[in-house]
């Protein structure tokens, strides 16, 4: 495999990198903090908070420099990026700003702000209550599962993450990895008696073989079982009871036992 | 040749370094919940200690939907790779023995990872019931 290597600089320091990797591999691998809301390591990049943008520049551009998310941008040859500067801060900042008019009540924005120096909003606060600030993790994160369940839809303003026509989604196997990605929480999902809820619709759960504590919904464990190529057995016991039972085998197959004629001797005497 | 941890039950006294040691190393004063090595008391020479086997063919591996979890090479050891991890927690239900776990405050898996090649558990074993030799 031939990769070409270049070489680049970020906050005038130099550094090599693979053709191909974005501004933001480099930055992660090398230590140099880019804040981010929307990205994930495991999921394609979007580019949707833009909350990682850089500057760059090049010598051959002639004075030229731009503002660009870091997230998406390939590195070139030559290229120089600053991640830190007033206006990229103020860049920040206004995402930030604009974020908190639109979820004022989200704990997690509250925080993110707060520690680019942003406390109150200077927009109209959103009329609307919501936390979802539409990074689409979640629909990003459905479609690495192999399930596309979930979407967005509408545009500007009403733009929003929901399932297909607003029904029930007949996709979603009911896993939650939509919920548990979420920075901000918003999307609701309970489990009560063995029974989960999320995206409006109830699945039933899977127990424990040994306890009978619910592990996950049917729907899920076929699918995944089936994507892994495994067999389903393997996911009905929970992990304690999985342990437990480790424990036990262990237990009884190494324990030596007294030969039967150490116990005759015991016994007569 | 490549290390491997071993354990010799017998020799264990259950005091708990390892689990000590193991969540020191890995998460900083945090306490025993999060160790990756456990400690079992049964009575002297009875005593049980679990951890990742390792598997050649792991169903955590198999069951990863961002393949998060892969071999290193240099130690044999399967690792998580924390940025891609989602946390869906499937491969602490695939595990067959029950060794992996779900930091539940990170929502991220954890599992033994024989610490890059220096485990902390076999370093602070006071009795030589971990070894990596």
């Amino acid at each position: 495999m031939s990769e070409k290597v270049v070489n680049l600089e970020i906050n005038g320091r130099g550094f090599q990198a693979r053709e191909g990797m974005t501004i933001l591999e480099v930055a992660k691998r090398e230590g140099i903090p880019i804040p981010t809301l929307c990205h994930h390591d495991a999921l394609e990049p979007v580019g949707a908070c833009r909350l990682c943008m850089v500057e760059i520049t090049h010598p051959n551009w002639r004075g030229w420099k731009g503002l660009v998310t870091a997230c998406l941008y390939p590195v070139e040859e030559g290229l120089q990026v600053t991640t830190e500067s007033q206006e990229i801060h103020q860049v920040r900042k206004t995402i930030l700003d604009l974020l908190l008019a639109r979820c004022p009540d989200a704990p997690y924005i509250q925080k993110v702000a707060a520690e680019h120096g942003v406390t109150a909003t200077s927009f109209k606060k959103n009329e609307v209550q919501t936390v979802c600030i539409l990074c689409g993790l979640c629909v990003r994160v459905c479609a690495v599962k192999g399930c596309n369940a979930i979407g967005t839809a509408r545009r500007g303003i009403r733009r929003e993450i929901a399932a297909p026509f607003g029904m029930p989604p007949p996709d979603c196997i009911g896993c939650t990895s939509c919920a548990h990605i979420c920075p901000t929480d918003a999307i609701p999902w309970e489990d009560v008696n063995g029974v989960r809820k999320i995206w409006d619709q109830e699945f039933e759960m899977v127990r424990c073989v040994s306890c009978g504590r619910p592990i996950m919904p049917v729907t899920q464990l076929e699918f995944e079982a089936k994507r892994a190529g495994i067999s389903p057995d393997y996911m009905t016991t929970c992990p304690a009871c999985s342990q437990q039972k480790t424990l036990e085998t262990i237990r009884t197959a190494f324990t030596i036992k007294r030969p039967a004629s150490e116990d005759a001797v015991e016994a007569a005497s | 040749m490549q290390k491997t941890l071993v354990i010799t039950p017998s020799r264990c006294t259950a005091c708990r370094t390892c689990e000590l040691a193991c969540s020191f190393k890995h998460a900083g004063p945090a306490g025993l919940g999060i160790s990756r090595i456990r400690a079992f008391m049964f009575g002297e020479g009875k005593n049980q200690i679990l951890t990742c086997f390792q598997c050649d063919d792991a169903a955590c591996v198999k069951v990863c939907p961002v393949t998060a979890l892969a071999r290193n090479e240099a130690t044999g050891a399967i690792e998580v790779d924390e940025d891609r991890c989602i946390g869906c927690g499937l491969c602490s239900l695939a595990c067959p023995f029950g060794h992996m776990a779900h930091d539940g405050r990170m929502a991220i898996a954890i599992k033994c990872d024989l610490c890059g090649g220096q485990p902390a558990c076999a370093t602070f074993c006071p009795t030589r019931t971990l070894e990596y030799i």
